[in-house]
């Protein structure tokens, strides 16, 4: 009979740096930075000033004021939110698609449609309020 | 179709229990999020494409049902984020990850949602009292 002592070992695992480390990384990292940024936006837009005390003006001059610190923030939102949201949309699609072909088409789909929002969210917020 | 449909619910329900619901939850907040996110950011961008229409999101946005949505997306990014943290906890400190951790953790998680929520629905929810349910009673 053999005896089992397994004695712990320690592996070496060298991670190769594809583009699904990077993500992988990426989806920590921002999720971390997103705790603040969206509970924030959430909890001073819903909570504290509400839908209804929310228009155009108010828009204006909150981007306006405080050496565009919303206006940065919003741009960070808008940087972090929305491509850990299409990346989240990406490994969720994966799971049920099996064939190789079809993953990519729909990666590359959802890369295009991350861009293309990404870019109006962006040309808004550096436009700002007309 | 019968395989499409087996392969949906394989890809649902692949272990069950508690591990698995947070798993679910933590799907279903964050796609419902990246689905309000997609919208909004198109929207908000409207204060520079188009001013005007601005004035017809808002009121979209006012709308008792998109407030209820509201409610309901606080929810979710609540739970979304707090579960997160679990993830990122358990994968850059793999040796607190055990299967009695991970269902304590599931749990608090569940309760901490439920907890932060409250408060936010409440005021969220008067402020839908307030401005829909109010006016629509004939009240003032």
């Amino acid at each position: 009979m053999s005896v089992m002592t397994s004695t712990p070992t320690v592996r070496k695992v060298s991670v190769p740096k594809t583009w699904d480390t990077r993500l992988w990384q990426f989806m920590r990292w921002s999720g971390v930075l997103l705790i603040p940024l969206a509970w924030g936006h959430i909890l001073i837009k819903d909570v504290v000033i509400g839908v209804h005390d929310i228009d155009l003006e108010y828009v204006r001059r909150e981007w306006a004021t405080w050496y565009s610190f919303w206006r940065i923030y919003d741009a960070a939102l808008l940087a972090f939110a929305f491509a850990h949201g299409m990346n989240g949309l990406r490994h969720v699609a994966n799971d049920f698609i099996h064939n190789e072909n079809t993953k990519r088409v729909v990666s590359w789909a959802i890369l295009i449609g991350w861009f293309v929002i990404s870019a109006i969210g962006a040309t808004a917020i550096i436009g700002g309020v007309r | 179709m019968a395989t499409l449909i087996n392969t949906l619910w394989q890809g649902l329900w692949y272990k069950g229990g508690v591990g698995n619901w947070s798993y679910q939850f933590h799907r279903l907040a964050g796609l419902g999020t990246l689905l309000f996110l997609a919208i909004h950011i198109v929207d908000t961008a409207f204060v520079f494409f188009a001013p005007e229409l601005y004035k017809h999101a808002l009121e979209i946005y006012r709308h008792p049902l998109f407030m209820l949505g509201e409610i309901a997306l606080v929810a979710g990014i609540l739970y979304h984020g707090m579960n997160g943290l679990k993830i990122i906890v358990f994968d850059f400190w793999p040796h607190l990850w055990n299967h009695k951790n991970e269902q304590r953790a599931n749990i608090l998680i569940y309760v901490a949602t439920f907890l932060a929520w409250l408060p936010a629905a409440f005021i969220m929810g008067s402020s839908l009292y307030k401005h829909s349910i109010l006016p629509w009673l004939g009240g003032k």
